[in-house]
């Protein structure tokens, strides 16, 4: 297909979505009514799980398995990512240059990096209390970790970057989910029934199941992301295609 | 255990498999890791066969979390299902076992550190597949088609020492995850509407409002998606580019399962959760998705009938026969379903055998071009003998599964509309004739020998790397004895009367909103009498004619004198329009949506 014959097809397309999608938002209910047929029920069914997070009680409770499936996906993308990222036959390794950072960068690395990841571990824990959770504060996590590549150079990040062990860590955390909701099959219940003690609403050991699984998460979440950005993070700065051209990323 | 908790079971037994694969599979030997993940697919496998048996001709249904139905409404999830899609999820995890001993020899190397990165990546894998046929529930089924999508892109690109892999694998991700944008704002359609995720349950809410703008536009973008999967034209230009450059075990699972669970999920919803009161009437189901089925059906079969790349031509193959399933499930009887069923059992093991048999010759030879392996396939005998029976169960064979299939679906089809039996005589036909063509060539050196002329840029399929490097130049046991089993498999659909009643049986559920409806709210309901499923002198003659008229278009192309003409002129311009672009493709893809926007629109 021509280019010019491509956009006219795609135009004229696109205009009977646009209108078609417009037509059907007419018919989506009014902002700022009262209704809110699931919102009503998950909020009951959270207070009487005692999560004072409701997000975290449907994530992690209530539709659990729907985030079971989501943190496949991201174990998925991490596998996937290893596979295609992997160095090739005829690619080699380069040195890894060393960076020069202005001392005040440093400086504000080395102390926020600590400070980050104890905010990330705060998140994950929180997760049933709090908005957060094992996603977000393994996100932050991961990045926190970073930092060192930003502060001080990638030699510094691979030696605080254990990734024989996040690579285990993250296979284990996907694997926890899937069977902490044995657990509920062990005792007779369904699976990922929130089976635990759910201890008092508002307490950092409330919830039942859903930190525990928070706490798979965030290891998962953390470390995935972790190798992840290793992966792509190796393709810029350290391998080298046999063009030989350098990237030009390393510092 | 009960019955229902068997439904999470399959697909968390291989979710936990995948991540001990992942955890130990470096740290194994090869062997020791081959083994495990066999065993932990076997139980995969085992769960579903008594799941299979204790649901009976009825249906499981389990609340995941212990969320059950209280006043009427829930806030959990279901997995919900009858024989038609625990039959598939069976399927998945018996293809996901071939692939797993098929590939016991196969990459020598796989990414150094990451040994068990392969296995994991196929368990997961079957994982997305099972829990998409098993869920009752929209967002759940986007969850796990996106999970199926994300893995299948990884292994599609496996080989990353070549570009074509990750250009096939880039298409197919962009217009699989563009697909499944469409898929996510029509289920937020329908959640605004309801506040329900659950097919039955939205069905039920969806009964108090007229059929108007909303529910039109939700039911084409959430089809969407699953018809992308599904690779119905003009939504079904990534499946090719993708099939002839992924891994030959990931072609397997691809063709033999994804796709047709594109189409199952397609029906699945329709019937569910749009087919009640005040939904899309189902002549606009049908006569739209019976035209698009055909479109599919013969575009399927001329490009396959044209390829000389063999996993592309299986591929195309595979669209030609997914456009076939998408007119006997759009048929909306219980005996085209059942047939439908049967036929994608039968395609499965015929077609998952191929991508075998053609994996062995990739490993060989290098090459899986039909014309510079002229006659070179004549060491490899029992390759050719199974490459020749595939085709044959392809173009309806009896007693292979697809025949039988195809006849009750054909048949189902008669008493509609005539002319469709024509449209199933002739595509199967086609794509056997392909195949019977390129394995007389390749196995048996007849014919001429082709001249290497392109009329028009194609892709030949030379060049390749061998997946394997051994030191030993003799195909390695299962790479054949896999694709044996796996005919064996799709001779016993067609052989064991077991099979057809129980899946005329479901396949009487598969078409039953209310009873479905009412299983989720726990009601009873009495279901109806099941079609009848049997071998006819009727099918069996149909199947014969399509076989005559696939060795005949074989022999044709093989002696017959060349002939240009009329025929090249129709084809040309269709086979420029498969072009590799990436535009292109997603230009197609919101012109299949406009199309199906107004279609629906103007028979409502």
């Amino acid at each position: 297909m021509s280019r010019r014959l491509r956009l006219a097809l795609f135009w004229a397309a696109a205009v009977v979505f646009a209108v078609a999608f417009t037509a059907a938002c007419t018919g989506l209910p009014d902002f700022g009514t009262l209704s809110h047929p699931y919102g009503s029920r998950a909020i009951a069914a959270a207070f009487h799980q005692r999560t004072a997070n409701t997000i975290s009680s449907v994530n992690f409770d209530q539709r659990a398995f729907d985030t079971l499936g989501e943190e496949s996906i991201l174990f998925a993308a991490v596998l996937g990512g290893l596979v295609l990222l992997r160095r090739a036959r005829d690619e080699r390794l380069a040195g890894v240059r060393r960076g020069r950072v202005l001392p005040s960068t440093r400086m504000f690395g080395s102390l926020l990096l600590p400070i980050t990841l104890v905010t990330g571990v705060y998140i994950v824990a929180h997760g049933q209390l709090s908005p957060g959770g094992g996603f977000q504060g393994g996100v932050i996590l991961a990045t926190g970790l970073h930092l060192a590549y930003i502060a001080a150079d990638y030699g510094v990040l691979k030696a605080i970057r254990p990734l024989a062990v996040l690579d285990a860590a993250d296979a284990v955390g996907a694997g926890a989910f899937a069977v902490l909701g044995l657990v509920g099959l062990a005792v007779g219940a369904a699976y990922l029934q929130n089976v635990l003690p759910l201890g008092t609403f508002g307490q950092l050991s409330s919830g039942g199941l859903v930190p525990v699984i928070n706490a798979a998460v965030g290891v998962e979440v953390g470390s995935g992301v972790v190798v992840l950005l290793a992966g792509f993070l190796d393709q810029a700065v350290e391998i080298v295609s046999p063009t030989g051209k350098d990237n030009g990323a390393g510092r | 255990m009960s019955t229902a908790d068997l439904l999470p079971l399959a697909i968390a037994i291989p979710l936990i498999g995948a991540a001990f694969s992942a955890l130990v599979g470096s740290r194994l030997p090869r062997v020791a890791t081959d083994l495990l993940v066999t065993v932990w697919a076997a139980a995969g496998v085992a769960d579903l066969v008594v799941l299979w048996l204790r649901t009976g001709d009825g249906r499981a249904v389990s609340w995941l979390g212990g969320w059950r139905l209280r006043h009427g409404e829930s806030v959990g999830i279901v997995l919900v299902n009858d024989r038609i899609g625990i039959g598939l999820a069976l399927l998945t995890a018996v293809l996901v076992l071939a692939v797993i001993a098929y590939s016991w020899r196969y990459f020598d190397e796989p990414p150094a550190e990451h040994a068990g990165t392969f296995p994991a990546l196929i368990l997961l894998f079957d994982a997305g597949m099972c829990g998409f046929a098993l869920t009752g529930d929209l967002f759940n089924a986007f969850v796990f088609f996106e999970l199926m999508g994300a893995v299948a892109y990884a292994l599609t690109g496996f080989r990353i020492e070549d570009p074509r892999p990750l250009q096939g694998a880039l298409t197919f991700g962009v217009i699989n995850s563009l697909a499944a944008y469409g898929s996510l704002l029509g289920i937020g359609l329908l959640y605004a509407r309801t506040g329900e995720l659950g097919f039955a349950q939205i069905s039920q809410k969806l009964t108090g409002h007229r059929a108007d703008a909303l529910l039109l536009t939700a039911f084409v973008l959430v089809l969407t998606g699953p018809l992308v999967k599904g690779a119905v034209a003009p939504f079904h230009f990534w499946l090719p580019d993708a099939h002839a450059v992924a891994p030959t075990p990931v072609c397997m699972l691809l063709s033999g399962v994804m796709v047709e669970l594109g189409v199952y999920g397609a029906a699945r919803i329709y019937w569910i959760v749009f087919s009640g009161p005040h939904g899309i009437p189902q002549h606009v189901f049908h006569d739209t998705f019976v035209a698009a089925g055909v479109l599919t059906a013969l575009v399927g079969a001329v490009m396959c009938w044209k390829q000389r790349n063999l996993k592309r031509m299986l591929a195309f193959s595979t669209v030609s026969h997914v456009g076939m399933f998408l007119v006997g499930l759009a048929l909306l009887t219980p005996e085209a379903t059942a047939g439908t069923a049967l036929y994608v059992a039968g395609h499965a093991g015929a077609k998952a055998a191929l991508f075998g048999v053609t994996g062995a010759l990739l490993d060989r030879f290098g090459s899986v071009d039909e014309h510079s392996l002229y006659g070179r396939g004549r060491e490899l005998p029992v390759g050719g003998v199974l490459f020749v029976l595939g085709g044959l169960a392809l173009a309806g064979l009896p007693p292979f599964g697809t025949a039988l299939g195809k006849a009750v679906a054909e048949h189902a089809a008669q008493s509609h509309s005539p002319w469709l039996l024509a449209v199933f005589v002739l595509a199967s036909a086609a794509t056997g004739a392909a195949v019977l063509r390129a394995a007389l060539r390749v196995f048996a050196g007849a014919g001429r020998r082709p001249l290497d002329r392109h009329e028009v840029p194609e892709t030949t399929g030379g060049g390749e790397e061998p997946e394997i490097r051994g030191p030993s130049r003799r195909v390695p046991l299962p790479m054949l004895a896999v694709p044996a089993l796996l005919l064996a498999g799709s001779l016993a659909v067609g052989l064991l009367p077991a099979v057809s009643t129980q899946l005329a049986q479901a396949a009487r559920l598969f078409t039953d909103r209310v009873g479905y409806v009412a299983a989720v709210y726990g009601h009873s309901h009495a279901a109806g009498m099941p079609p009848a499923a049997d071998w006819t002198a009727e099918g069996i003659a149909l199947g014969l004619t399509s076989v005559a008229l696939a060795v005949a278009f074989a022999c044709a192309a093989l002696w017959a004198a060349p002939r240009g003409g009329g025929a090249h002129r129709v084809v040309a311009p269709l086979r420029r329009l498969h072009s590799g672009h990436m535009g292109d493709y997603v230009g197609w893809l919101i012109v299949g949506v406009a199309v199906l926007l107004v279609a629906v629109r103007a028979q409502l």
